[in-house]
C-alpha cells in the first residue's frame, strides 16, 4: 500500500463498512433488519439506471443511486477511487501482483460494448446490470463462496475438536459463539454457481497482472457509466496533459494516464498525482463546464452496435425448459415473472439473508436470461412463515418489503401430493409430518381417516392428507420436512395466478 | 404333573407375579402435582414443591437439562411452545437448589434462532447466571441402542444423557397424529436424524425411546393449552387458558392427568397406552395420587 491519503482512508472505511453491512445482512433476533449491505446497492448508479430503464417508471428506493450520478456529474468518478469496495480490494492486492504489458484488446471500446447492451437490454425489460456490477460481483463471491467456505472450515474445525477433546471443548465455547455470532454464516450452505461467482471475482483480480485497475478502466460497466457522466464535471485536474519535462504521472496514475492527455472519464480522483508531483504543479479544481476534451464518447458503430446488441440479448436468451418452469418458485411477494426480471438486479442479497437457506441462484431453471435470479428450493430450505427478510434487503423492490401479515398471504406456489410416494397413500401407514409442520393456522394440509387393508390383512384407518389450495401459500415446509429420503411425497409447484390468499376463507 | 403342565403353570405364575408386583407398588401410588395460579413462574415452583421440592431431584453442583418444547416460531400466547415463565420458574428452582449449570435446548422445527427468540424463552432467560441456552450441535448426537419394538437404535443428544438431572418441560397441546402431545412426545426433542420417519409407528417408537431415556421429572405446562390445529396452532381461538402446571416423576401419570384437561380419557391416547403397557408408568387415574395446590 502506498502512502495514506484521504482517498485511501475513505476507501478503507467504505470497505470496512461494506464488510460490516455484509455480516449484518442476517437474522439477528429481530424481525426487521436495520441496515444491510443493500445500502451499497441502493446507492449504485448502474443498478439504479438499469432498473429505471426496465421499469420505465419511478422507483423511490433508487433515489440514492441517482444522487450519486448527480454528484459524479459534479465531481467526477470519485466513487471508484474513494468508495467502491471492489476497487479498494484491487488497490490492496495490486502491489503484490507483478505487471506485464497491458492487454490491447481490452482497450478502446470494449467497455461500451459491455455497458450499452446491458442498459439497452433493460430497456427491453431484461435487467442484467447486476451480472457485471462490481458490488454485485463482490457480494455474490462473498455470499456463495467465501463466507460459506470460511463458515464450513471453522465449523469442521470446531466439530473436529469435539471428536478429540469431547465436552472439554465447552471451555472454548464462548469464543466460538462470539465468532459464530459476528463473523461466521449461521448455516454453511452450498450454493450452485459458487464456482462461477468465485471465478468472476478471481478473474477481476487476475486482470491486475496486466495493469493496475484493469477491470475498472477497461471493463467495469458501473465505472464506464460514471465515466460518461464524469465527462460533464466542471472539476478537473490541472494540467490536463503530461508535462513534457517530467511524465512522472504515468507511473503514479492507476487509471487514466496511459495516454498523453488525462482521460477525464477514467480519472478516479485518487489524487496520487497531486500528492506526489515533484514540481508541485498538479491541482484539482473547478474549471468551468467543458465536455471532456470535446471528443465523441464512442464511435457511431459502437453506439448502434450496443443498441442492437442489447436488443438481441434481451430477446435471444428467453428460452425456458418447461419442465424446469414447473418448479420455478420465486421469493414471497413476487407475483409476475416479467416484472421480476425487470427489477431483480441479481445481487444475491435475498439469498444471503434467507434464514432457512431456501433461496438459491438460478443456473438454467429460469432460462439463460434468469441467470443468478433467486429461486426457492423447498427440499433444501423452506420459506419461514413469519420472516420477511428477503423483501427487506432487496435493493430494487423486486421482492416487495411486505408487513408479515401480508407476506403470509402471498403465494409462492401450491403443494401437490404425489400419491405414488407419500407414505400414507403408498405404504398405508400414518405419517402426516407435513400436516404437523404446515404453518397456516387453519392448516392448508388436512387429513381424513380412510379404512385400508395392510399387507398383513389388517383393517386399519389411515390418515390420508390432502391440500386445501385456497389456504396453501407454497412456503414449502411440507416438502422440506417430508421424511422420505430422496423424492418428497409432497412438492410445491409454480402457478401463474399468484393472487394472495383470502384471509377470510371459511374452511 | 407332566412337563407341559409344569411349564403352563410356570408361565401363568409369571403373569400373576407381574400383577402381584403391580399391586405391591400400588401402595406407593405415583403422585401428580397440579398447581393453579396466574403467576406462572411461581406456579411452577409450587408444583415442584408439592412433589417434595426441587432438592429431591437437584443436588448442589449438579448439571441440569431443562428441555422445554420450543419447536415453533410462535409467540407465548399462541400456545405452541412451553410458556417462557414456566421455563424460567423451573430454571430458577434448579439454581436455587445449587445447580452448577442449567442447560436449556430443543431441536426446533422452525428456524432455531426465531424459535428461541419468539417463544419468549431466550428473552426470559437472558442474563441469568449459570444458564446455557444453546442451539443444537449436530456432533453431539450419539447412537444409542434402544432394542425397542420399532426402533433398534437412534441418535440421542449427548448433553441430555450426560446431565445429572433431566427435567422434561412440555406444553400440553393438540396434535394431528397423536391427538395430544405431552411429556412423552416432548422427548422427541433429543432425537437426532430423520425423526419424522418414526411417525409411521409413533406409539411404539415413543415407548421405545421413553423406555431407555427416562426424565427425572416431567413438568407439563397447561397454563394455556392448544385445543386444535396443533402442534403449531397460530389461531388465538384455539387457545384455552387453564393456569395450571402439572408435575410428576411418572411421565405416564403426568400425561394421563393432562389428557383429562382436554376432556379426553388417558386410554384415548395411543402413546400413553403404549407406554403404560410397556410398564413405563401409571395411566389409571384411580391409581394416581393427586396433589393439588
Amino acid at each position: 500500500m502506498k502512502k495514506v491519503t484521504s482517498a485511501r482512508i475513505s476507501q478503507l472505511l467504505f470497505l470496512i463498512l461494506f464488510l460490516i453491512l455484509f455480516l449484518m445482512t442476517e437474522y439477528r433476533g429481530s424481525d426487521r433488519i436495520g441496515v444491510a449491505v443493500n445500502s451499497f446497492f441502493r446507492a449504485d448508479p448502474l443498478t439504479a439506471v438499469s432498473t429505471l430503464l426496465a421499469v420505465k417508471g419511478w422507483v423511490p428506493l433508487l433515489l440514492p443511486g441517482l444522487l450519486l450520478i448527480a454528484f459524479t456529474a459534479l465531481l467526477g468518478r470519485f466513487f471508484c477511487g474513494w468508495i467502491c469496495p471492489l476497487g479498494t480490494i484491487l488497490d490492496l492486492v495490486t502491489g503484490k501482483i507483478r505487471k506485464t504489458a497491458p492487454l490491447h484488446w481490452l482497450k478502446g471500446n470494449l467497455k461500451y460494448w459491455l455497458l450499452l447492451p446491458l442498459l439497452v437490454a433493460s430497456l427491453f425489460n431484461l435487467n442484467l446490470a447486476g451480472l457485471l456490477d462490481p458490488i454485485a460481483i463482490l457480494v455474490r463471491a462473498l455470499t456463495f463462496f467465501v463466507h460459506p467456505l470460511i463458515g464450513e472450515t471453522a465449523r469442521s474445525g470446531w466439530v473436529g475438536l469435539y471428536h478429540i477433546v469431547g465436552d472439554r471443548r465447552d471451555f472454548l465455547d464462548p469464543g466460538y459463539r462470539l465468532l459464530k455470532e459476528y463473523l461466521l454464516p449461521f448455516r454453511e450452505t452450498l450454493y450452485p454457481l459458487a464456482f462461477l461467482s468465485a471465478i468472476i471475482f478471481i478473474a477481476v483480480i487476475w486482470l491486475e497482472r496486466y495493469e493496475t485497475r484493469n477491470w475498472c478502466r477497461n471493463l467495469c460497466p458501473l465505472g464506464t457509466l460514471l465515466g460518461l457522466v464524469a465527462r460533464f464535471s466542471p472539476f478537473s485536474r490541472k494540467p490536463v496533459s503530461l508535462c513534457p519535462d517530467c511524465r512522472f504521472c504515468v507511473d503514479l496514475c492507476p487509471t487514466s494516464f496511459d495516454r498523453d492527455i488525462l482521460q477525464k472519464e477514467e480519472c478516479i480522483l485518487c489524487m496520487e498525482c497531486q500528492l506526489h508531483c515533484p514540481n508541485m504543479r498538479v491541482s484539482f479544481r473547478p474549471s468551468g463546464f467543458s465536455i471532456a476534451n470535446g471528443r465523441p464518447v464512442m464511435e457511431r458503430r459502437v453506439f448502434i452496435g450496443g443498441l442492437v446488441g442489447g436488443f438481441l440479448i434481451a430477446r435471444l436468451f428467453r428460452f425456458r425448459d418447461p419442465s424446469l418452469q414447473t418448479r420455478l418458485l420465486r421469493p414471497p411477494g413476487v407475483r409476475i415473472e416479467t416484472e421480476f426480471l425487470e427489477k431483480c438486479v441479481r445481487c444475491g442479497e435475498c439469498m444471503k439473508v434467507c434464514l432457512r437457506s431456501a433461496l438459491y441462484p438460478a443456473f438454467s431453471q429460469a432460462g439463460i436470461e434468469g441467470l443468478y435470479t433467486p429461486l426457492l428450493m423447498p427440499r433444501l430450505g423452506y420459506c419461514e412463515y413469519n420472516c420477511t427478510l428477503c423483501g427487506q434487503v432487496c435493493p430494487s423492490g423486486a421482492i416487495p418489503d411486505l408487513p408479515p401479515e401480508q407476506k403470509k398471504l402471498e403465494v409462492i406456489g401450491k403443494a401437490v401430493f404425489d400419491k405414488n410416494n407419500c407414505i400414507p397413500f403408498a405404504k398405508r401407514m400414518d405419517c402426516i409430518v407435513c400436516e404437523e409442520h404446515c404453518p397456516i393456522p387453519q392448516k392448508a394440509i388436512r387429513v381424513e381417516k380412510v379404512a385400508m387393508t395392510t399387507s398383513t390383512g389388517q383393517q386399519v384407518k389411515v390418515r390420508l392428507p390432502y391440500v386445501v389450495d385456497e389456504l396453501c401459500n407454497g412456503c414449502g415446509i411440507c416438502e422440506n420436512v417430508c421424511p422420505l429420503e430422496g423424492k418428497s411425497g409432497i412438492e410445491v409447484f409454480a402457478i401463474k395466478d399468484k393472487t394472495p390468499l383470502n384471509e377470510t376463507y371459511p374452511g | 404333573m407332566n412337563r407341559r403342565v409344569f411349564l403352563k403353570i410356570l408361565g401363568m405364575s409369571t403373569i400373576s407375579y407381574h400383577w402381584l408386583l403391580r399391586d405391591l407398588s400400588a401402595a406407593e401410588m405415583p403422585a401428580v402435582a397440579v398447581a393453579t395460579g396466574t403467576d406462572f413462574a411461581r406456579l411452577t415452583g409450587k408444583a415442584i414443591s408439592l412433589l417434595g421440592g426441587i432438592g429431591r431431584f437437584v443436588r448442589p453442583g449438579a448439571t441440569v437439562v431443562v428441555k422445554p418444547n420450543m419447536g415453533w416460531d410462535r409467540s407465548a400466547a399462541q400456545g405452541a411452545n412451553t410458556h417462557p415463565l414456566v421455563v424460567r420458574g423451573v430454571v430458577e428452582e434448579c439454581l436455587r437448589a445449587g445447580a452448577r449449570k442449567v442447560k436449556v435446548f430443543d431441536r426446533t422445527c422452525n428456524d432455531e434462532r426465531r424459535c428461541y427468540v419468539n417463544s419468549g424463552i431466550e428473552p426470559a432467560l437472558r442474563g441469568m447466571k449459570n444458564v446455557e441456552l444453546k442451539h443444537i450441535e449436530e456432533e453431539r448426537y450419539k447412537k444409542v441402542t434402544l432394542n425397542g419394538k420399532a426402533l433398534k437404535e437412534w441418535e440421542l443428544y449427548d448433553e441430555a444423557w450426560t446431565a445429572d438431572v433431566y427435567i422434561n418441560v412440555p406444553v400440553a397441546k393438540n396434535h394431528g397424529l397423536t391427538k395430544l402431545t405431552l411429556g412423552m412426545k416432548n422427548v422427541m426433542g433429543i432425537m437426532g436424524g430423520n425423526r419424522g420417519i418414526i411417525h409411521k409407528n409413533i406409539d411404539t417408537a415413543l415407548a421405545d425411546i421413553n423406555a431407555v431415556f427416562r426424565p427425572h421429572l416431567t413438568i407439563i405446562d397447561a397454563t394455556r393449552i392448544l385445543m386444535a390445529h396443533g402442534p403449531q396452532g397460530g389461531d388465538p381461538r384455539d387457545v384455552r387458558v387453564l393456569n395450571k402446571v402439572i408435575a410428576s416423576t411418572d411421565i405416564v401419570a403426568a400425561d394421563a392427568y393432562a389428557t383429562t384437561l382436554f376432556g379426553m380419557k388417558p386410554d384415548e391416547i395411543a402413546v400413553t397406552v403404549a407406554a403404560y403397557k410397556r410398564g413405563l408408568g401409571e395411566m389409571d387415574l384411580k391409581k394416581i395420587r393427586l396433589l393439588k395446590g
